[in-house]
C-alpha cells in the first residue's frame, strides 16, 4: 500500500504529531477534527433543507389560517391541548437527553451515552404512542382531511356542535404537518438505534462521537419543529 | 500504515492499487456498482444521463414529426400530450438537473480541489442509487400509462388528470433527493476539501459555479419535494389544499412549485456558465477578465433566483401588484448575467484563441445563451408577456437558454475531459462536423419558435392552424439536422472509446488544476497532496512543462 | 490540516487535529430543560387568556425563544463555527421570502381589480367563481362575514 505512504507524507507535521492513522479516519480526511468538523456542516446544511421543507407547510397554513381565522379557532378546539402539552414535554425532555447522551460520550463515558440514547428512544415511543391516541380520535370523529371530512355532518356533532365544512383544511394541515413530523420521529429513532447500536460495539469513544452529534442534531431539529407546530395547531388565538 | 488499510472502506485481499489508473485499478462489474470512488461514480451518472438525454431526445423527435403537417401526423392528441410530457420530465429532472453537477461536478470538482474524494463518498453512491430508483418510477409512469400534464403538473388538472400522476410525481420526488443530496455534498467538499493554498480567491470558476448551484439545490429542492407530496396526497386523498372546489387555492400550488422550479433553472444554467467560464480561460491562454466579478455574478444568480418566481405566473390570477413585483426583480437578472456575457467576451479580445470543438461549443454557448437571456426580458415585461405567454416564443426562449445554454456547455465540457475521464483522444475534425449540424440544427429548430410564437401560436397544442404550417416544418426539418449532428457525435465518441489515440497527460495545455493529475487520473488522485501556488488561469505563471507535459507525478512546491 | 480548514477557524490551526468540542455540564442543560418547560408553560396559560391578535404572536414568540435555546445549547451552536449558525439562519431568510412573496400575492390579490371593473375574489364583493360545494347541506360561514367587515 504505497497509497498509505504518501497520504502520511503529505500531512507534514500532523502526520508526526500522532505518528498513526486513527481506525475511524476515513482516508480522504487530514485530521480527526477535519472529518468531525466536515460532517458537522453536513448535518447543519442537511437542517437547512429540512426546516424549508417544512416551510412550505407553514406557509399553506398562514395562507389558509389568514383566511379563514374563525374557523382555524373553531376547528383548533377539536384538538387535545394538553396531550399536545404533554407531548412537548416528552419531546423537549428527549432533547435534553440526546444532548446528554452527546455530553457523556464527549467525556468517554460509553455506559452514560447508551443509558441516555435508550431514555432518548423511549420518550420518541411515549410520544407516537400519545400521537397514536390522537390520531385515532380524529378518525373516530371524522376530522379527516378534505373529501373524507365528516365532523360537519349531524351525526359527528360535538357537544351538539357541527364544524363548517371548510374546517376540513384545518385538518389537511394538521395531518400533513404532523405527519410529516411523524416520519421524521420515525426517521430520527432509526438514526438514534443506528448510534446505539455503533456505542454498544465500542465504535464511539472520546476521541470519536461524531455518530451521537450527528444523530442528536437531527434529534433536536425532530424537537425544533415540533415547538413551532405546537402553537401553531393546538393553541391558534 | 497497516490501520490504514483496515478503514479503507470496502477493502478486500484483492485491494485496488490506489496509484493506478482509476479504470483499471479495480476490475468487474461490482467493483463500479458499489465503488465509493468520485470519478467512477462520476462516470456512472454520466452515462446515465447521456441516456436520459437520448431518451428524452427521441421523445422531441416524435413530438417534432407530429408538428410536421397539422392535425394528426403520427400520433393522436392524447399520445401527443404524454409524448411533450416526457420530454419535459425526463429533459429537465433525468437529464439537465444531474447532469453537470452530478456527472462532470463529481468527476472534476474534486480534482480541482486537490482532494483525494468528496467529503461523504458514501452519500455520494447513495446519491446516484436514489437517482437510479427516482429514474426507474418514472419509467414506471411511462409503461402505466404517461403523464399527459406537462412537466409542471399543474393543478387542478394534474389531480384530475387519468394518467399516472402518481408515479411520476413520487419518481421526481425521490430524484429531488438525489439532487439534496449531491449539492450538500459539494458544499462541505469545497469547504472543507480544499487543498493547501487553494483560497476561495483561487478557486477555479467552475467551482464556484457548482457551489452556487449546490446552494440553490439545497434550499429550493425541499420545496419540491413537499409539493409533490402535497399533490399526490391531494390525489390519493383528496387534501384539496390545491382544490378551489374544496376551499384551497390552485395558484399555490404555482407558488410552491416555482418557489422551487425557478431556482432549478439556474441549477440547470449556471453549471453551464460554470464550464463555459473554464473553456474560455483554457483555448484564449489567459485569465478569465473579471474573475471575481465572475464568480460572485453566480452567488448572485442563485439569490436572485428565489426573488422572481412570481414571473411564471403573470397570467395566473396572481395580484397585479405581485406581478409587479416580480417583474420588476425579474430584470435584475440581466445584471448578473450581463457581467458573465462580457466578461467572456472581454477574455476572448486579444486572447490568443485556439478554436478546439470545446471552444466551438463555449462559443455557441455565448451567442445562444445571449439570445435566450435578451428573448427572457420580453417574456419578464407584463406588457409583453400578456401576448407571448404559453407561445411558441417561450417554448424557444428557454430553449435557447437551456439547450443553447446548458446543453452546449455540457458538450463543450464532454469533449473538453473526455480525454481526462477516458484517456482517449476523439477524431477533432469529425467532431467539428458534428457542432456544426447541431449549432445549425438547433437555430433552424428553435429560431422560427420565436416567430410563430409571436404570431401567436401556442405551446403544448397538438393542431394548429395552416398559416403555421411553414414555420413548423421549417422546424420539424431543423430537428433531423440536430439529430445527425448528436449521431455524427455519438460515433466520434464510441470512435474515440474503442480506438482513439491515448490523451497526453494535458492535451489543452490548460493552467487548471484538474490536469495536475494524470490523465486518466490514479484512483485516489493525487499522488502527493498539491500545494497550490497560483490561481488556476494565471498562464503566466505556469511554466511551459506544467501547461504541456502535464503536472508531474511529483509536482509539489513549497510556499514561499 | 489544509489550509482551507484554517483559513476558517485560525484557531484551530496549530492544534494537533483532534476534536476539540465544548462539553456543557449537565447541570446547565437541566437548567435550559427548566427554562423551556417554564416557557411552555407560559404558552399554554396565555392561550386560556383572549388578547386577540396577539395571542398568536406571543406563541410564535414563545416558540421562537424555546428554538432558540435548543439550537444555541443543545445543539451547541454557541460554542460552534459561526458558519454552522449563518447556514442556519440563512435557511429562515429564505422561507421568510417564501412566506413573504407568496403573502404578498395571496393579501394584495384583487386590489386593483375594481379600477379595472373586475369583480373576483371577496375584496369586491363578489364570490369568486368555482366557491365551496360542500357534500351535505352547505353551513353558514363565518368566514364571509368576517371579510366583509374588513370592507
Amino acid at each position: 500500500m504505497s497509497s498509505a505512504t504518501t497520504t502520511e507524507a503529505s500531512h507534514g507535521a500532523h502526520a508526526e504529531a500522532h505518528g498513526h492513522h486513527p481506525p475511524f479516519l476515513q482516508h480522504h480526511f487530514d485530521t480527526p477534527a477535519h472529518q468531525f468538523d466536515a460532517a458537522k456542516m453536513g448535518m447543519w446544511i442537511f437542517i437547512c433543507t429540512e426546516i424549508l421543507m417544512f416551510g412550505g407547510l407553514f406557509v399553506a397554513y398562514g395562507l389558509f389560517r389568514g383566511r379563514e381565522p374563525e374557523i382555524f379557532h373553531l376547528a383548533h378546539e377539536r384538538l387535545d391541548k394538553i396531550m399536545g402539552a404533554a407531548n412537548t414535554i416528552v419531546l423537549l425532555f428527549s432533547s435534553l437527553t440526546a444532548a446528554l447522551a452527546v455530553r457523556q460520550s464527549q467525556v468517554g463515558d460509553r455506559k452514560g451515552t447508551t443509558r441516555w440514547l435508550i431514555i432518548t428512544l423511549l420518550c420518541a415511543c411515549v410520544f407516537l404512542v400519545v400521537k397514536y391516541f390522537e390520531y385515532t380520535h380524529k378518525f373516530h370523529d371524522g376530522l379527516l382531511p378534505g373529501t373524507h371530512f365528516r365532523a360537519h355532518l349531524p351525526a359527528y356533532a360535538h357537544h351538539g356542535h357541527t364544524l363548517p365544512y371548510r374546517a376540513h383544511m384545518f385538518f389537511a394541515l394538521y395531518f400533513m404537518m404532523t405527519g410529516l413530523h411523524g416520519v421524521h420521529v420515525l426517521v430520527g429513532m432509526g438514526i438514534l438505534t443506528w448510534v446505539l447500536k455503533r456505542n454498544l460495539r465500542g465504535e464511539i469513544s472520546k476521541e470519536y462521537f461524531t455518530p451521537v452529534e450527528i444523530g442528536a442534531l437531527y434529534w433536536h431539529l425532530v424537537d425544533l419543529v415540533w415547538i413551532y407546530l405546537f402553537p401553531l395547531l393546538y393553541l391558534v388565538g | 500504515m497497516a490501520t490504514e488499510v483496515a478503514v479503507a472502506p470496502g477493502h478486500h485481499e484483492d485491494e485496488p492499487d490506489h496509484m493506478a489508473n482509476y479504470l483499471i485499478a479495480a476490475r468487474g462489474v461490482k467493483s463500479w456498482l458499489v465503488t465509493l470512488d468520485h470519478k467512477r461514480i462520476g462516470v456512472m451518472y454520466l452515462a446515465s444521463v447521456i441516456l436520459a438525454f437520448f431518451m428524452g431526445g427521441m421523445f422531441a423527435l416524435l413530438v417534432r414529426l407530429e408538428l410536421l403537417t397539422p392535425g394528426r401526423t403520427i400520433m393522436g392528441a392524447a399520445t401527443y400530450n404524454r409524448v411533450f410530457t416526457l420530454h419535459g420530465a425526463v429533459m429537465v429532472f433525468l437529464f439537465i438537473i444531474p447532469s453537470i453537477p452530478a456527472a462532470m461536478g463529481n468527476f472534476i470538482l474534486p480534482l480541482m480541489l486537490g482532494a483525494k474524494d468528496v467529503a461523504f463518498p458514501r452519500l455520494n453512491l447513495l446519491s446516484f442509487y436514489i437517482y437510479v430508483v427516482g429514474a426507474l418510477f418514472s419509467l414506471f409512469s411511462i409503461i402505466s400509462g404517461a403523464v399527459d400534464t406537462g412537466w409542471t403538473f399543474y393543478t387542478p388538472y394534474s389531480t384530475t388528470s387519468s394518467s399516472s400522476v402518481v408515479s411520476m410525481t413520487l419518481g421526481v420526488f425521490i430524484l429531488g433527493f438525489s439532487s439534496i443530496l449531491t449539492g450538500l455534498n459539494f458544499l462541505v467538499t469545497i469547504h472543507k476539501m480544499r487543498a493547501p493554498g487553494l483560497h476561495w480567491r483561487r478557486l477555479p470558476l467552475f467551482v464556484w459555479g457548482m457551489y452556487a448551484t449546490s446552494v440553490m439545490q439545497v434550499l429550493a429542492t425541499p420545496v419540491l419535494a413537499i409539493t409533490l407530496a402535497l399533490l399526490a396526497m391531494e390525489k390519493v386523498l383528496g387534501l384539496g389544499i390545491f382544490d378551489a372546489s374544496l376551499g384551497g387555492d390552485p395558484v399555490l400550488f404555482q407558488h410552491f412549485f416555482w418557489f422551487y422550479s425557478h431556482p432549478a433553472v439556474y441549477i440547470m444554467i449556471v453549471p453551464g456558465m460554470a464550464i463555459v467560464s473554464e473553456l474560455f480561460a483554457t483555448f484564449s491562454r489567459r485569465a478569465i477578465v473579471g474573475y471575481f466579478a465572475v464568480a460572485m455574478s453566480s452567488l448572485g444568480l442563485a439569490l436572485l433566483g428565489f426573488l422572481v418566481w412570481g414571473h411564471h405566473m403573470f397570467t395566473s390570477g396572481q395580484s397585479e401588484f405581485s406581478t409587479m413585483l416580480f417583474s420588476a426583480l425579474t430584470m435584475l437578472v440581466a445584471i448578473p448575467s450581463g457581467v458573465k456575457v462580457f466578461n467572456w467576451t472581454l477574455t476572448l479580445y486579444k486572447g490568443s484563441i485556439w478554436l478546439t470543438t470545446p471552444m466551438l461549443y463555449a462559443l455557441s454557448f455565448l451567442v445562444l445563451f445571449t439570445i435566450g437571456g435578451l428573448t427572457g426580458l420580453f417574456l419578464g415585461t407584463l406588457s409583453t408577456d400578456i401576448h407571448l405567454h404559453d407561445t411558441y416564443f417561450v417554448v424557444a426562449h428557454f430553449h435557447y437558454v437551456m439547450m443553447g445554454g446548458t446543453v452546449m456547455g455540457f458538450l463543450g465540457g464532454l469533449l473538453y475531459w473526455w480525454p481526462k475521464i477516458t484517456g482517449k483522444m476523439y477524431d477533432e475534425s469529425l467532431a467539428k462536423v458534428s457542432w456544426f449540424f447541431v449549432f445549425v440544427g438547433f437555430n433552424a429548430v428553435f429560431i422560427v419558435q420565436f416567430i410563430m410564437g409571436s404570431r401567436g401560436m401556442p405551446r403544448r397544442y397538438y393542431d394548429y392552424v395552416p398559416e403555421f404550417r411553414p414555420y413548423h416544418q421549417f422546424s420539424t426539418v431543423g430537428s433531423w439536422i440536430l439529430a445527425v449532428g448528436f449521431f455524427i457525435l455519438a460515433y466520434v465518441l464510441v470512435k474515440s472509446l474503442r480506438s482513439g489515440a491515448k490523451a497526453p497527460p494535458n492535451p489543452w495545455g490548460s493552467a487548471g488544476f484538474e490536469w495536475n493529475t494524470a490523465t486518466p487520473p490514479i484512483m485516489q488522485n493525487f499522488a502527493v497532496t498539491p500545494t497550490i501556488t497560483r490561481g488556476p488561469y494565471d498562464y503566466h505563471e505556469a511554466t511551459e512543462e506544467e501547461l504541456w507535459d502535464g503536472f508531474p507525478e511529483d509536482f509539489k512546491k513549497s510556499e514561499p | 490540516m489544509s489550509t482551507a480548514t484554517n483559513e476558517h477557524h485560525a484557531d484551530h490551526s496549530n492544534d494537533d487535529g483532534a476534536v476539540h468540542a465544548h462539553v456543557s455540564s449537565p447541570l446547565f442543560m437541566i437548567g435550559i430543560f427548566a427554562t423551556l418547560i417554564v416557557l411552555t408553560i407560559v404558552t399554554v396559560a396565555v392561550s386560556y387568556v383572549d388578547l386577540g391578535s396577539a395571542n398568536s404572536f406571543v406563541a410564535l414568540l414563545v416558540a421562537t425563544l424555546k428554538a432558540g435555546l435548543v439550537s444555541t445549547f443543545f445543539m451547541h451552536l454557541r460554542w460552534d463555527r459561526p458558519f454552522h449558525a449563518l447556514v442556519f439562519i440563512f435557511s429562515f431568510v429564505f422561507l421568510a421570502i417564501f412566506i413573504g412573496f407568496t403573502n404578498d400575492d395571496l393579501s394584495t390579490r384583487g386590489e386593483i381589480d375594481p379600477n379595472n371593473g373586475v369583480h373576483v375574489l371577496e375584496r369586491s364583493g363578489a364570490v369568486a367563481p368555482g366557491g365551496i360545494q360542500v357534500p351535505a347541506a352547505p353551513p353558514a360561514t363565518p368566514g364571509h362575514e368576517t371579510h366583509e367587515e374588513h370592507h
